[in-house]
């Protein structure tokens, strides 16, 4: 009698489950009401000024959190990302204006380090099978120490004026009313897309994410696979530090907060390990936590508060729809 | 002499530390020779403690294998460290008796949250304990509040000093190590090296994987508890900015120890002198006057050394057996 009952409302959970699994249905629900709740208690909350500040801050958010959603449905996780844009930010306030080098020098320079960067974090992970938490963690404070100990302490250059322009809430791009990070940031959103829906990149990713040895014997080439993960991971990180050098001035720590903000917004968009997900939930889970931010700074929460509320977040979402398969399922 | 030493390496994961550790102890007396005398040991165990229990911490969480690892062990002894200096000592329950037992409850307790999010509610690891971390680091942040919380007291300054003879860096180590002997005597090892090893063939073996991986990183987190004691104890201060350093150097530690983060292998003795190595590098690194800037670059090049070679090991040994 019960079963007979249970079963339509058994199968309409799934349904929803199984529409969450394909649409980011509940980010989209959650990022309209926070953002109602915002424009309802705090004045001046849809003004163009307060909406496009938001927007550059989850374009920084947004691009750092899309080399680590490329590792995360490859199914690594990539702990170097502060590190590369410390980086990104430190060479290109350092060396132009320090030691007089070409700015396209110090561009050129970052890349070489960033290629290089990412290559060593996938091949070791890979060919020595070593947890990329590890690897990646031991790469980032190598580089950062290097960073460190090569500007002894102190970063004393000032960065170019472009970077300040790419960032400025005031500035436009070609006519377009909209500071030129938040263009940049829709550009490598569809991209990124087009990437990972569409082409055999991007499927291969997915496949190497969801079962390794699967992907192997499908011909994907798995280890290239990885390691271009962590190389795309480590040039978009270098590539946001640059840009936040207008913001940061360079500084040695500036990348420390995005690596794990970065990840919250990876996760609380619901993309997780192993090729569940893609960058459009990214996307939105990056304007979730920048809303979420400003709501408890409009409404004088502190720092400590505003981590804390991170973490719940993340906890929930993850209870929602991100777990592992049970123990008796795998035997 | 030479076949006894290869198989003592191939078979012990912490010989390469234990090696290492060695030379480098030898190595810090040549170069500074203050260091050899027992003078100086109470202020360089004290200094050595939070740091060698924070790796201690981290290490069950990693044998329980699955990706275990839990990367909040660093907000949560500046969690404890600021509970003690900015709730309990000025509200005057500074007493040793009412301290120790929260500072053990409180660890325990996050630990035992850590490993129900874990295996209950089956979070990845790192995500599980990624949250813990902003949680833990937020209410650091928010218990100290504008100015820096300072305080000891006479038996915390013991601590960071010495009880009589004994120095107290060497009593909080040997606290976590006689409660893992402890627990090394129970089923509870054989079962974390089982679940390790390969959960789903430990559960079928009537393993309560679940059971283990809870105590594991309770375990963790109890040890993180005293770990916050020692370093409010050398601190004296509740800094909330000191987490995040922890947390890299533990994992390093742990992976210079020989356990392997797939949770195969591991021991925690391994982790001491891992932890002592990352230690002694420091020190003689200082004492030959090399700048502070360049810690970071020597614990990341370490950490990726020490991986490197434990895997190598771990991988040839498979290939021998198989």
């Amino acid at each position: 009698m019960t079963t007979i009952s249970a079963a339509p409302r058994l199968a309409s959970r799934h349904h929803i489950a199984d529409l969450q699994r394909r649409f980011p249905l509940l980010q989209i629900a959650a990022l309209a009401v926070l953002y109602l709740i915002g424009a309802a208690t705090v004045p001046g909350w849809t003004t163009r000024s307060t909406l496009l500040s938001m927007l550059v801050m989850a374009a920084l958010l947004g691009l750092a959190g899309a080399g680590q959603t490329i590792v995360v449905l490859g199914g690594g996780i990539d702990f170097s990302v502060g590190a590369f844009i410390t980086a990104g930010g430190v060479f290109i306030t350092e060396l132009p204006s320090v030691d007089n080098w070409p700015v396209w020098a110090a561009i050129a320079l970052a890349v070489a380090v960033a290629v290089a960067g990412g290559t060593v974090n996938g091949v070791i992970s890979c060919r020595l099978r070593i947890e990329a938490l590890v690897v990646t963690l031991g790469v980032g404070a190598l580089l950062s120490g290097l960073l460190t100990g090569w500007v002894s302490g102190a970063v004393t250059g000032t960065p170019p004026a472009w970077t300040d322009t790419a960032v400025s809430v005031i500035s436009d791009t070609f006519g377009l009313p909209v500071p030129p990070i938040v263009a940049i940031w829709v550009v490598v959103a569809v991209v990124a897309g087009i990437v990972l829906a569409r082409t055999r990149a991007g499927r291969s990713l997915y496949l190497n994410g969801t079962n390794p040895v699967a992907a192997k014997r499908a011909l994907v080439r798995t280890g290239w696979t990885w390691t271009a993960g962590f190389i795309v991971s480590a040039l978009l990180a270098t590539f946001v530090g640059m840009l936040l050098a207008g913001e940061g001035g360079g500084n040695l720590d500036a990348g420390d907060p995005y690596l794990f903000q970065a990840l919250t917004a990876v996760i609380v968009g619901g993309t997780m390990f192993g090729g569940r997900g893609d960058y459009w939930r990214t996307v939105l889970g990056a304007l979730i936590l920048t809303v979420v931010s400003y709501l408890l700074e409009a409404h004088n929460y502190s720092v400590g508060v505003q981590e804390m509320v991170y973490g719940l977040l993340i906890m929930i979402v993850v209870a929602a729809y991100g777990r592992e398969r049970r123990i008796r399922d795998r035997v | 002499m030479t076949r006894f030493l290869s198989r003592f390496v191939r078979t012990k994961p912490y010989a390469f530390a234990l090696v290492l550790m060695v030379l480098l102890l030898i190595a810090n007396i040549v170069a500074q020779p203050a260091f050899g005398n027992p003078s100086n040991w109470p202020e360089t165990l004290a200094i050595f403690a939070p740091f060698a229990i924070a790796a201690l911490a981290s290490t069950p969480a990693i044998m329980s294998g699955g990706g275990g690892i839990d990367i909040s062990i660093g907000p949560l002894m500046t969690v404890i460290d600021m509970i003690i200096v900015a709730d309990l000592l000025p509200h005057g329950l500074g007493s040793p008796w009412i301290v120790v037992p929260v500072c053990l409850v409180i660890g325990a307790a996050v630990g035992a949250l850590n490993g129900t999010l874990v295996t209950v509610l089956r979070f990845q690891p790192v995500v599980a304990t990624l949250c813990m971390n902003f949680i833990l680091t937020g209410l650091a942040t928010q218990i100290e509040g504008t100015t820096t919380p300072q305080g000891s007291t006479w038996w915390t300054d013991d601590l960071a000093n010495s009880f009589g003879p004994v120095p107290g860096g060497l009593i909080t180590i040997a606290v976590v190590l006689l409660i893992w002997l402890v627990l090394s005597r129970t089923a509870y090892l054989r079962n974390l090296y089982a679940t390790g090893g390969d959960d789903a063939t430990a559960f079928s073996a009537g393993v309560d994987v679940t059971r283990v991986r809870i105590l594991a990183y309770t375990t963790g987190g109890l040890f993180a508890g005293i770990g916050g004691l020692a370093l409010m104890a050398v601190l004296r201060e509740g800094e909330a900015g000191d987490a995040t350093m922890y947390t890299l150097v533990a994992l390093a530690a742990v992976a210079l120890g020989g356990t392997a983060f797939s949770g195969k292998r591991g021991s925690l003795i391994g982790t001491l002198f891992g932890a002592a190595c990352m230690y002694l590098i420091t020190n003689v690194l200082s004492a030959a006057q090399v700048p502070d800037t360049w810690t970071d670059a020597i614990y990341g090049g370490l950490l990726l050394i020490a991986v490197m070679f434990s895997a190598g090991l771990a991988n040839a040994t498979q290939v021998r057996t198989t």
